[in-house]
């Protein structure tokens, strides 16, 4: 159970009332249980929120955040010869380059750390949602159990910041009418921990009010109106003490949580029309930056984790499988922005220091090389690898899975600091500090105080943070 | 969690090292005390991971033979020689990835010492010591416990086992509850609906005094409303689902179908389970689990989750340990895990520990050898009916155990081994479980049976146990049944009830319901067996014929239902997509078509092909009954009248152009008799249950996983998820509160509502109260409602009751 809204006064006496729901119901359908005898001493946070700006569909890193020769389109060059397709351009860190199209981003990097050696596993197809599942939860399914998200390990270890908002909530992602819709579905979830550290799904940033607003056509007073209605009938229920205390308490806190955000003032938070038309304007270049905004309105207020993606949609955004310059240079516009947007706000706003935001995918993108080089994994381009005839061809058109960036803004981590590399000519793989999905969701658990060993017992077995509790926290990044 | 286990890889090498660097002088061993001495040694720096139940790496030292015996690496002590024993070697290593314990404080040089004296003076054990008693071991074998008498005409055997329990514990029986509370109970419990007003008042009225038995049994004869409620157990149990991860890519199969059919015949629970270890081709599903695209580890292979399916479903065993390594919590060994799963591979299974081939080729093998074993060399639909017909064997009372234990879970609210997939735990009853097990072998595996035994005892009808904040589960005792949350499905189904709103249409590919018999009796079918010509008796193997009707409706069907089959096989496509396909002649298929046909044009294709090798006869056969809103019924049956086309539609069922006809129409088939004789019952059955069985109100549980089910619990289906959460969160209440789908079905509710003509606005809350509660709202409640309906309710008022009611605990509890 997490810290739910309190009345200052019974604060002590409804914690263990809670405690004591807690202990019944989860018995009695053989919920998780935090293991007890594995000693785990949790890091000291150097965060309080995370938001996670999920690149979904393989944002290719020499186009973005590691950027090799650059080779301009023209008819008739060899494919090998392309490793950029964007030139670099220098950022407010003296020798550190990105892809031009980022320059607003490019002025904010010596505020980041950013990682060019995260590293993902060939799963012999490279499947986007197969790598997707594995980046979100740390397991490489099918797995036995459901796995929980990342977000909903910090809500069911840590909770939420502030009692009334929702302390996992994911911003963009459809999970109606998309392709691979179920696969999402099956990594978008709190796994065994129960849908009490699920996501709050928000797909449309514009329309999030929506989802904390009395319901379409109810004004606030009859809203009121009804759960007062409500709370008298239970007062009233003649069967009231004739049912068990925890079923009954958990369901009437749970309304009770439910009414209270939709009443609240945070509740503004999911507002966007209440933002100041300028800074609106700023984050605006469609549903991706209306999510940086909304991220930073519900950090403000509270929230614990908030993902934030340009969408994962089957050959659309960075599944880029032909015209992946022009795609590319269309997804530079939508992030650039409002990315720059979110970290200068946060800094402005004195939160960046104990707000981690990372910028990450599944995996990468290369011209040439699918998965990494020996790997077993499939082609995933039909088009012709030798020369480069028609603009369409040009672009980092297949999977690749040894060499990712990954970019951290503030809480806790270096600023203007780069970790690991990637070699300089073709395979692009990371040829110091590797870091494969654990290490980098240790650092991340790191950041935010959670043990990477953290376990919790499962139908009688360990299940960790981080896979076999190995995860390793790259403690250089931290400042 | 596939490798999740690191400890016991590092105490497997560290008792495989034994260090040659210390010399060890094999002094005359000085006298040591077991008891004083090593005992808390032992429990203090080994005790947590290998005493008890805990037996990391196998290696158990809860009693000496276990401790002789040693782990996965071999011995760990060897008796008179301690230089020698793997176990001192790993006490005194350095190597943080050997040494023993893997962490915490190291054994102090006078403790080594202890321990080296002990086991060079032979490792001396008190007779009889454990450090825990020996963990579990469930009975396999059916017992039929001699049942105590009967308490006060209570002769239900539940009540007289129970009973038995309550007087021993001088414990007093729970209360009888009233027989409204016990309606909506047995409603809810056995066909997931709420009793309808006018049933629930007649029910009150009734003075018999058998009428609760009576309602039991009529509840569990309505076929149709029972299968649709205990579809979604199954489906959970099976990870049987219309969407989900899987389809997308081919990976996975539904057995929806079959398991319809099994639920509505009330299929016994033996046979059930054969079919679905020895699977058809319908009900191949649950054997064939989900294949990934791209490489999985050797713990999630399809033949693994064979493995794990079958002991999870049937038999409460979790063998998701042992599919990695041999498991820490419980006796089953990979070698047993992956003994199951290659009774179903069709290759050469290689044992994998933890991920890494071991050099070993699995052999098929199940669990209870003592009842049998499968033939490892027979081929494999031979092996998997042994391993059917072994799981269903008289004597293994494991299988009926886990499935009364279920069944008693979901009637009275906790298991009697519990939780109800860890059947390898000991009940809180044995006469119970043991009793309700034999019982359903002694009524031919009816399930209903065991449903009628439960809920007609006396324990089953009584008041729901009242637990308080800090209910001590440790110490379970039976004072009740415990209230019950409602499924997704249930909360979706009663709110349709209430506010009459339930969908027309739903996504399970089945035809719902039961034909009545006066039905099957009455359908004669017009439609004749067709070809292409006149031969058809001596048509070539692999002879395709494409047929084609069209004809036009001057309105939207509210009912239409067909029928087909043919020798060999057909595919059969009504405007344009595919609709149903059979291969077996002798297996017609009903085919439920209201949504498929509209008004105006519509057409239908056929393509027949013939099979075998040689000339053989070939013919197909098609009738529909569609019954249009002005009450008139048109029949389209295969005759003379059907097109043959050239060429068959593409695989998505469109024709690239308008296909060119043959010469010539269809022809009826000679000397059909032969197949009428066969499949005429058949066909007749079929249809009529295509085209008259009862459609009852739509049920959740055939309609995909929508945002409102998952938010209120219904699992993913990717794993089996036998138990639903207990609770309802924050989330949840947040959709419940603003969700667009409830309000919707409020406010359609609502006008519904309004159109009766109510006395007055009491009315409309009582008969609230009475179908959503089954009781009438006290005075205090009516002034309530009173407030928000006022003299004429409006639209809002309604809308704003029904919500307060449906999020009451009494309303979201089967109490």
């Amino acid at each position: 159970m997490n810290a739910l809204p309190l009345d200052p006064q019974n604060t002590r006496r409804d914690f263990l009332q809670k405690l004591a729901a807690a202990t019944a119901t989860t018995m009695a359908m053989g919920a998780p249980r935090l293991l007890a005898n594995e000693k785990v001493v949790h890091p000291k946070a150097t965060a309080d929120s995370c938001i996670l700006i999920w690149m979904g569909g393989g944002m290719a890193a020499p186009d973005t955040f590691d950027p090799k020769r650059y080779q301009p389109f023209e008819k008739g060059v060899p494919v090998k010869n392309i490793l950029s397709t964007f030139p670099a351009i220098p950022t407010a860190v003296d020798g550190v380059k990105i892809c031009q199209g980022l320059e607003q981003i490019a002025s904010v990097m010596d505020r980041a750390t950013l990682i060019r050696s995260a590293t993902q596993p060939d799963l012999g197809h490279i499947l986007h949602s197969r790598h997707q599942y594995h980046w979100h939860t740390g397991y490489v399914p099918p797995q036995t159990v459901a796995a929980p998200h990342l977000g909903a390990w910090m809500a069911k270890v840590l909770g939420p910041r502030n009692p009334v908002m929702p302390a996992f909530i994911n911003v963009g992602q459809r999970l109606e009418g998309v392709g691979e819709q179920e696969e999402l579905k099956a990594f978008t979830t709190a796994g065994f921990f129960g849908n009490e550290f699920g996501p709050m799904n928000l797909p449309y940033p514009d329309d999030a009010a929506q989802s904390v607003r009395p319901p379409k056509g109810m004004e606030p007073g009859r809203f009121d109106n009804r759960y007062s209605l409500y709370r008298k009938l239970v007062d009233k229920n003649p069967h009231r003490e004739f049912m068990s205390d925890f079923q009954q308490e958990s369901m009437l806190r749970s309304l009770d949580n439910a009414h209270r955000l939709l009443s609240s003032k945070e509740r503004a938070a999911f507002d966007l029309s209440l933002e100041p038309k300028e800074s609106y304007a700023k984050y605006n270049t469609g549903r991706f930056g209306q999510g940086c905004l909304l991220a930073r309105r519900l950090v403000e207020n509270g929230a614990r984790f908030v993902e934030v993606t340009t969408e994962y949609i089957p050959f659309v955004h960075w599944d880029t499988h032909k015209d992946g310059h022009e795609t590319v240079a269309g997804m530079h516009k939508m992030m650039d922005a409002p990315i720059a947007q979110l970290i200068r706000d946060l800094e402005a706003r004195g939160l960046l220091n104990r707000t981690l935001v990372v910028i990450a995918s599944e995996f990468s993108r290369d011209a040439m090389i699918e998965g990494i080089p020996g790997s077993n994994a499939k082609d995933q381009t039909t088009h012709p690898t030798e020369t480069l005839q028609e603009m369409k061809h040009y672009g980092l058109h297949r999977h690749f899975t040894g060499g990712t960036s990954v970019v951290m803004f503030g809480g806790g981590v270096k600023k203007g600091f780069v970790y690991g590399q990637t070699a300089d000519e073709r395979p692009l793989i990371a040829v110091k500090n590797p870091m494969p999905v654990m290490d980098l969701h240790a650092t991340i658990f790191t950041a935010m105080g959670i043990s990477p060993k953290t376990a919790f017992d499962i139908e009688g077995r360990p299940f960790y943070a981080t896979e076999d509790g190995k995860g390793k926290a790259a403690k250089e990044i931290f400042a | 969690m596939l490798s999740a286990m690191p400890f016991q890889l590092r105490l497997a090498s560290a008792l495989a090292l034994v260090t040659l660097t210390s010399a060890t002088f094999a002094a005359a061993p000085a006298k040591v005390d077991f008891s004083h001495q090593i005992v808390p040694i032992l429990r203090e720096h080994c005790g947590e991971c290998h005493t008890g139940d805990k037996k990391k790496g196998s290696f158990s030292m809860n009693d000496r033979a276990s401790l002789l015996a040693g782990g996965e690496s071999g011995k760990a002590v060897l008796p008179g020689n301690s230089a020698k024993s793997p176990l001192i070697a790993a006490i005194t290593s350095k190597d943080p990835d050997k040494q023993m314990p893997p962490k915490g404080t190291r054994l102090s040089p006078e403790k080594v010492k202890l321990l080296r004296d002990w086991i060079d003076a032979g490792a001396v054990w008190e007779e009889g010591f454990a450090f825990k008693k020996p963990a579990y071991e469930p009975p396999l074998k059916p017992r039929r416990p001699t049942l105590p008498p009967a308490v006060a005409g209570r002769t239900n055997p539940v009540d007289r086992i129970l009973d038995a329990d309550l007087a021993k514990r001088k414990a007093v029986p729970p209360k009888p509850v009233d027989d409204a509370t016990f309606a909506r109970r047995a409603h809810l419990d056995l066909v997931g609906l709420l009793p309808e007003p006018e049933a629930l008042a007649k029910f009150l009225a009734d003075k018999s005094a058998d009428k609760r038995a009576a309602l039991v049994r009529s509840l569990l004869a309505h076929d149709t409303a029972y299968a649709e409620h205990w579809l979604t157990f199954w489906n959970d149990l099976l990870r049987n689902d219309y969407s989900g991860t899987g389809f997308i890519t081919g990976g996975r199969k539904q057995i929806t179908k079959w398991l319809y059919r099994a639920l509505v015949e009330n299929r016994p629970y033996d046979q059930f389970a054969r079919e679905l270890i020895a699977y058809t081709p319908d009900s191949e599903g649950f054997a064939a689990g989900i294949k990934w695209r791209g490489d999985v580890s050797a713990g999630a292979t399809t033949e693994i989750q064979f493995a794990q399916s079958v002991g999870q479903s049937f038999l409460g065993i979790n063998l998701k340990c042992a599919s990695c390594h041999d498991s820490f919590i419980d006796r089953w060994k990979l070698e047993e895990a992956y003994g199951l799963a290659a009774i179903y591979a069709t290759g050469k299974l290689e044992l994998h520990r933890c991920d890494k081939p071991v050099g070993k080729t699995a052999q098929a093998s199940w669990l209870f050898p003592e009842l049998g074993q499968v033939d490892a060399k027979a081929p494999q639909p031979e092996r998997l009916k042994q391993l059917a017909a072994l799981m269903t064997h008289p004597e293994n009372g494991r299988f009926t155990r886990t499935i009364v234990n279920r069944l008693w879970h979901r009637l009275m609210g906790r298991g009697i081994v519990h939780p109800t997939d860890a059947m390898q735990s000991e009940p809180w009853n044995h006469d119970l479980l043991d009793f309700l097990a034999t019982h359903l072998a002694e009524n031919k595996f009816d399930l209903k049976k065991t449903l009628e035994l439960i809920a007609t005892s006396a324990a089953y009808q009584s008041h729901a146990q009242i637990l308080g904040k800090d209910a001590d589960e440790q110490a379970y005792a039976y004072a009740g049944p415990r209230a019950k949350r409602l499924t997704a499905e249930q909360f979706v189904d009663t709110v349709w009830q209430i506010t009459g709103t339930a969908p027309t249409r739903f996504d399970a590919q089945i035809v719902r319901g039961k034909p009545s018999t006066e039905a099957v009796e009455a359908m004669k079918l017009t439609g004749q067996w067709i070809w292409s010509h006149a031969d058809a008796g001596n048509a070539k193997a692999g002879e395709t014929f494409t047929a084609r009707k069209k004809f036009t409706l001057k309105s939207a069907p509210v009912r239409a239902g067909a029928v087909a089959t043919a020798d060999n096989e057909f595919k059969l496509y009504i405007n344009g997509a595919l609709v149903a396909s059979g291969d077996n002649w002798e297996n017609p298929e009903a085919i439920a078509l209201e949504t498929k046909l509209k008004a105006g044009a519509n057409d239908i294709v056929l393509v027949a092909k013939n099979g075998g090798s040689g000339p053989n006869p070939a013919g197909v056969i098609f009738e529909a009954r569609i019954k249009l809103a002005d009450g008139s019924t048109e029949t389209i049956g295969t005759d003379p009248t059907w097109e043959t086309l050239k060429s068959p539609p593409d695989a998505k069922g469109k024709f690239k152009s308008e296909p060119a006809a043959a010469e010539g129409n269809a022809v009826a088939v000679a000397n059909s008799a032969l197949w009428n004789v066969k499949v005429g019952k058949q066909l007749a059955t079929q249809l009529a249950q295509a085209a008259t069985s009862t459609q009852p109100m739509v049920r959740a549980s055939l309609l995909k996983n929508d945002f409102l089910m998952r938010a209120l619990g219904r699992p993913h289906r990717e794993q089996i998820v036998s138990v639903r959460p207990a609770d309802l969160n924050t989330l949840e209440a947040i959709d419940l509160n603003n969700g667009q789908t409830l309000a919707t079905r409020l406010e359609q509710g609502a006008s519904r509502l309004l159109a009766k003509p109510w006395p007055s606005s009491d009315a409309l809350t009582q008969w609230l109260y009475q179908f959503a509660l089954a009781r009438t709202p006290t005075p205090a409640e009516l002034s309530l409602a009173r407030e928000v309906l006022g003299e004429k309710p409006t639209s809002q008022g309604v809308q704003d009751l029904l919500w307060a009611v449906l999020m009451l605990p009494e309303f979201q509890l089967v109490r």
